[in-house]
């Protein structure tokens, strides 16, 4: 479980993250949502101690998350939205580094590295430098590196990041047979379909503050399950219907240029916000 | 068993460099010895100047090679592979990570000043070099890669290593008792200079080579050098709050 009290970073006189509490639960899929500058990689700097709060706290099963607390950082594993990993150690070293790092034993490192980069597709590749890897191979090896050490908690910064459609619905898959095992993730993402696909519940944040929290049906719901889109002068405006019928009804009256479909977390994303779509 | 890894993760780094690193261990003070020692024949106190020379050139490659090791290698792994982050988030404990890099950074050094040794071998200046010296030239890279350290966690850009070596590195190498004696320099500059590690290190290194005693008040003084750079790396590494 994770717990987030209060937590707050500032940088001079601006605040990245500003009194963010939160909740999560073991074993769920939870995602932190937010425009560029939310403040959700800065949050995931924090859970990964690289970044200290300017106040509040992180507990992890209870017990206070700082760059002391050993026990608690071998629960974590992180993939950062950059390729955090020395440019000139081949895959092998790179997984032998993690290994060791979390003190595992040698001979588990090696039958754990080469059932994950055979997985991955990568063995073939092993021997290469990171440097001298594509930005797909790179964000493999950072998932097998992270799930070398068989983590409780998994910290995802933008894990999908400039991946091509197929890679990240390979990735979708991965992670939700890894959430499968019981281990709690949090993701960040401004993919709004890959929140809605994976996650159990998800936090809205903008500009460091908590938004909204539910899980992504129910903040659907709470906005209207029906969307109509009308194409005006000024760009696409969107209304929302809790009711199917309402929604039909106001299609009618609109006319031929607008159109129904359901309500996405990408509108509640857009609400929340503040935003409106524009052509 | 941190230390270990830290150390594994050097190795890595010395194997597949080898040559990149020893040929740059080599060439500038190779050059030093051309010119001053072989190139410009004279005498200092009555002896050969290459007798002065060696030691000191010893002592600034232990230096340099400790120091190019780490900071070269910290502020790219912290500033731009962030590298660093892989450590921060992992159950090692830190200060074993700073005891590691401390280690494996005064190794490089000592290979650094090995290699001198080596390439000044078919010379036969007849001078001394023993296990003492090796310990100074190991306290000495303690030293440097300690200070390499903090610098690197100080660093605000990639660029900030080279400058480093331009403010702390190049005057050390031409003022600290490596080309000349400070004893020649005037007073209030003389004192400074020789208060500064390399100066004690040179100074030891040379005593020994002439056979005699190194003296302890520059144990003492390196050793409370790595003790003030070592609380400051730990100090940065467990509180700064931005790593």
């Amino acid at each position: 479980m994770i717990e987030l009290h209060g937590l707050t970073k500032r940088f001079g006189s601006f605040t990245a993250v500003d009194g963010l509490s939160l909740r999560i639960e073991t074993g769920e899929f939870f995602g932190l949502l937010g425009p560029n500058g939310a403040g959700k990689t800065t949050t995931i700097s924090m859970l990964s101690t690289v970044l200290l709060p300017s106040s509040g706290e992180i507990r992890i099963d209870g017990k206070l998350l700082d760059r002391k607390a050993a026990a608690e950082k071998r629960k974590l594993s992180v993939i950062t939205q950059e390729y955090s990993m020395r440019q000139d150690m081949t895959m092998d070293e790179v997984m032998e580094y993690q290994g060791r790092l979390y003190f595992i034993p040698r001979k588990t490192i090696r039958e754990r590295s080469e059932a994950l980069l055979e997985f991955a597709g990568l063995r073939e590749y092993r021997a290469r430098t990171v440097r001298h890897l594509s930005g797909g191979m790179k964000r493999k090896l950072m998932i097998c590196r992270a799930l070398l050490i068989e983590p409780e908690i998994l910290l995802l910064d933008e894990p999908t990041a400039g991946m091509d459609a197929l890679s990240r619905r390979q990735m979708w898959n991965l992670l939700r047979r890894v959430n499968g095992r019981e281990m709690t993730i949090l993701l960040t993402t401004h993919y709004m379909e890959e929140a809605q696909a994976l996650c159990d519940r998800v936090a809205l944040v903008n500009q460091g503050r908590l938004q909204k929290l539910d899980s992504p049906a129910a903040l659907i719901a709470e906005l209207g399950a029906f969307a109509v889109d009308e194409n005006g002068v000024t760009g696409v405006n969107t209304r929302f219907f809790h009711d199917r019928a309402d929604a039909i009804a106001y299609l009618g009256e609109a006319g031929s240029q607008a159109s129904l479909r359901a309500t996405t977390l990408e509108d509640v994303f857009v609400d929340c916000a503040g935003r409106k779509l524009s052509p | 068993m941190g230390i270990i890894t830290v150390l594994w993760e050097k190795w890595v780094e010395f194997r597949r460099d080898f040559f990149k690193i020893t040929v740059a261990a080599m060439i500038s003070p190779l050059m030093y010895l051309i010119v001053f020692g072989m190139g410009i024949q004279t005498t200092s106190h009555g002896e050969p100047y290459l007798h002065f020379l060696i030691p000191g050139i010893v002592a600034m490659a232990t230096m340099t090679g400790s120091f190019s090791a780490i900071a070269q290698s910290m502020s790219v792994q912290r500033l731009y592979e962030k590298a660093l982050d892989q450590v921060m988030v992992s159950p090692t404990p830190l200060w074993q990570f700073i005891l590691g890099q401390v280690i494996g950074g005064s190794l490089r050094g000592m290979y650094a000043g090995g290699v001198i040794l080596l390439l000044t071998l078919p010379i036969r200046s007849g001078l001394t070099f023993n296990a003492v010296s090796l310990l100074v030239m190991f306290l000495n890279g303690t030293v440097f890669a300690t200070a390499a350290l903090v610098l690197s966690f100080l660093a605000k850009s990639y660029a900030d290593a080279p400058r480093f070596n331009s403010y702390i590195i190049m005057p050390m190498s031409f003022l600290c008792n490596t080309f000349f004696s400070t004893d020649q320099m005037p007073g209030g500059l003389r004192q400074f200079v020789a208060l500064l590690p390399l100066s004690q290190a040179s100074a030891m290194i040379r005593a020994i080579a002439n056979g005699e005693k190194a003296g302890a008040a520059g144990f003492a003084v390196l050793g409370a050098y790595l003790l003030i750079l070592g609380l400051l790396a730990v100090w940065f590494i467990y509180r700064k709050k931005n790593l």
